[in-house]
């Protein structure tokens, strides 16, 4: 059986706890192994920058050479978190100075970055790793008669360098969608602004203005529900009119799993799906 | 060279009826040009009252930008063969902007904003010499910090892409607090630190979204993003105590201490009030109803803390 690094972020923790429960039935759907990476650490989520930049690199080389070590890819649902760290083994990679230093600090702990462990995505997961053909014979109902708005976020189209689809014309999470019988609604208003999910401390009137844009574009576009792949857009964008969920929890209703062993009975913003 | 056939879709807007609409040219052109020779390709050929703002060609002058596929960048350095997607390129003006007409945008109210920070230089005569003949230096290593932000074309690509504009108006743009972050790494810079800093809070650096567009759609490579967080670094060092700089250092504190940030107790540490006290009565409300134990409402390290506690210091003083 082929095996998967699942990483650890705070989109596992807390209130958000189920968030965990969701990916592993994924990954078990899609007929994968899973090691949990469990020494891995927050990888700065764009806020230790502002202790100290360096911090994030090694953070991330030494959460990356965790997943080496067991000699498996790294996988992460988080949009966030997939930027961060792809961002990271960028750097890494092309800057053997800056590789060199880590691995000597690396080392102590009995770690080395090597650069051979891919970050994945849950988008790309299923495209390269699982393969779309694999993907799609693993589908076992459709869920139909309901319209769905696919919503990206940020952080897997931006930086360019990391996107995990042509950032001007990304079809992944269509390819990802459409097998589940769903109806797609594409080009509505606003289905690329923000989720505002990083102002909810800074600046919380930021995030409730940006947050509700792409639902309500969604909505006037005659959608049901929106999916996104992220764990963080979805926290920051339930509790509105239009509901939300996570593109692996209407995976894993196609694959056979009831709505409530999926979580989405806990949705803020309450979810019909007709099966 | 070879002909290529495709349909450019551009958003035009008309002032005279206060009207923008999407207009279709099909084209048949060599395939080398870029977006902008394309433009000027159809102006020349087909329509003459196509209005686009060119100077240089050659990525120097920033008049050209515009949203290409829904990102920003210059149309003079962009190859249109590489933006045909499924046999359309789709070409819109700057959103975050008016349109004067077609593709060109007023760019003044950028401007203003960036009036607004005081985008220039209060040489400090500790550092600057008071006459031409002695010259100012500044070292190599010094220069680095913010060497890539003074490439800056103000072409307003990122400003074009902001989303965090796109939230609130107000909020001055990325290439705006990125001049910030350039003065206040200057060394030979006079202005006082704290009012450099009260420049970048007052024109929106806790606004900022991150979605990192700025750096997607900058021609320059210049990363704004980052520039903002390290302004918000700079605030926290020299004393801002406010929910986000009591945010960040919470955040490093708990990843310190168990490797995860402790989302239970941050809002009431971050926040620092009644309201903040009430999220974590909540949340634990919440995490009982759901069956959650009590140490599952924080994180707990994880094994060999301690090694990780060294690595992170030693990060901090070596790399
Ligand atoms: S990262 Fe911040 S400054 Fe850059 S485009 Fe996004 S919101 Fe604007
Ligand atoms: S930062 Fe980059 S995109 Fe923004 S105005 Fe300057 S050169 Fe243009
Ligand atoms: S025409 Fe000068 S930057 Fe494009």
């Amino acid at each position: 059986m082929k095996k998967i690094g699942i990483y650890p972020g705070c989109c596992f923790q807390g209130a958000d706890e189920h968030n965990y429960d969701i990916i592993v039935a994924f990954l078990d759907n899609m007929g994968l192994g899973n090691v949990l990476l469990d020494r891995a650490a927050c990888c700065g989520g764009g806020v230790i920058d502002e202790t100290n930049k360096k911090i994030v690199y090694g953070l991330n080389a030494r959460n990356i050479a965790l997943a080496e070590k067991e000699g498996v890819d790294l996988y992460t649902p988080c949009n966030t978190c997939y930027m961060i760290i792809a961002k990271t083994k960028l750097a890494l990679d092309s800057d053997p100075e800056l590789k060199d230093a880590v691995n000597k600090i690396l080392a102590d702990e009995g770690l080395e970055y090597k650069g051979e462990a891919k970050i994945y995505h849950t988008l790309n997961l299923i495209r390269d790793f699982v393969g779309l053909d694999e993907y799609k014979k693993r589908i076992k109902r459709q869920i139909s008669g309901v319209k769905i708005a696919p919503y990206y976020g940020c952080h897997v189209l931006a930086p360019n360098e990391v996107a995990v689809d042509d950032p001007e014309d990304p079809t992944i999470l269509r390819e990802i969608l459409e097998p589940l019988g769903v109806e797609i609604i594409e080009g509505y208003q606003n289905e690329t602004t923000c989720c505002g999910y990083h102002a909810g401390f800074t600046s919380p009137g930021q995030k409730e203005r940006l947050a509700i844009k792409p639902l309500e574009g969604a909505k006037e576009a005659g959608a049901d529900i929106v999916a996104t792949p992220c764990p963080l857009c979805h926290k920051a964008m339930d509790g509105y009119e239009e509901p939300i969920l996570q593109v692996t929890q209407l995976i894993n209703v196609a694959c056979g799993m009831t709505p409530e062993e999926t979580h989405i009975h806990i949705n803020k913003t309450e979810v019909k799906l007709s099966l | 060279m070879e002909k290529i056939k495709y349909t450019v879709k551009i958003k035009r807007y008309n002032p005279e009826e206060d009207r923008s609409y999407w207009q279709d040219f099909e084209v048949e052109v060599e395939d080398s040009l870029t977006v902008l020779e394309l433009l000027m390709h159809i102006k020349d050929k087909m329509d003459s009252t196509l209005t686009f703002r060119a100077f240089c060609r050659s990525a120097i002058c920033g008049s050209c930008a515009m949203v290409i596929n829904n990102r920003a960048g210059l149309a003079c350095k962009i190859q249109a063969k590489d933006k045909i997607k499924r046999g359309v390129i789709k070409i819109e003006p700057l959103k975050t902007l008016k349109p004067v007409r077609d593709l060109v945008v007023d760019q003044e109210p950028a401007f203003d904003k960036l009036k607004k920070i005081k985008p220039y230089l209060e040489a400090d005569p500790k550092i600057v010499p008071d006459n031409t003949k002695v010259e100012s230096l500044v070292l190599p290593e010094e220069f680095a910090r913010y060497d890539k932000q003074t490439d800056c074309i103000l072409c307003m690509a990122c400003y074009g892409q902001c989303n965090a504009i796109e939230g609130n108006p107000e909020y001055s743009g990325p290439f705006q607090l990125t001049k910030v972050f350039r003065f206040v790494m200057d060394t030979r810079d006079g202005m006082d630190i704290q009012e450099r800093i009260k420049l970048a809070e007052d024109n929106g650096i806790w606004d900022c979204v991150q979605c990192q567009m700025c750096f997607a759609a900058c021609p320059k490579g210049i990363a704004s993003c980052e520039d903002i967080l390290e302004l918000r670094r700079v605030a926290k060092d020299t004393g801002e105590d406010n929910v986000a700089t009591r945010r960040a250092k919470f955040w490093f504190e708990t990843v310190f201490a168990t490797g995860q940030i402790d989302k239970f107790n941050l809002p009431a540490v971050a926040l620092n009030d009644e309201k903040g006290e009430e999220i974590r009565n909540n949340l634990a409300k919440e995490f009982t109803q759901r069956g959650i134990s009590q140490e599952h409402f924080v994180p707990q390290p994880f094994e060999n803390i301690k090694d990780f506690q060294k690595f992170i210091k030693k990060v901090e003083k070596e790399l």
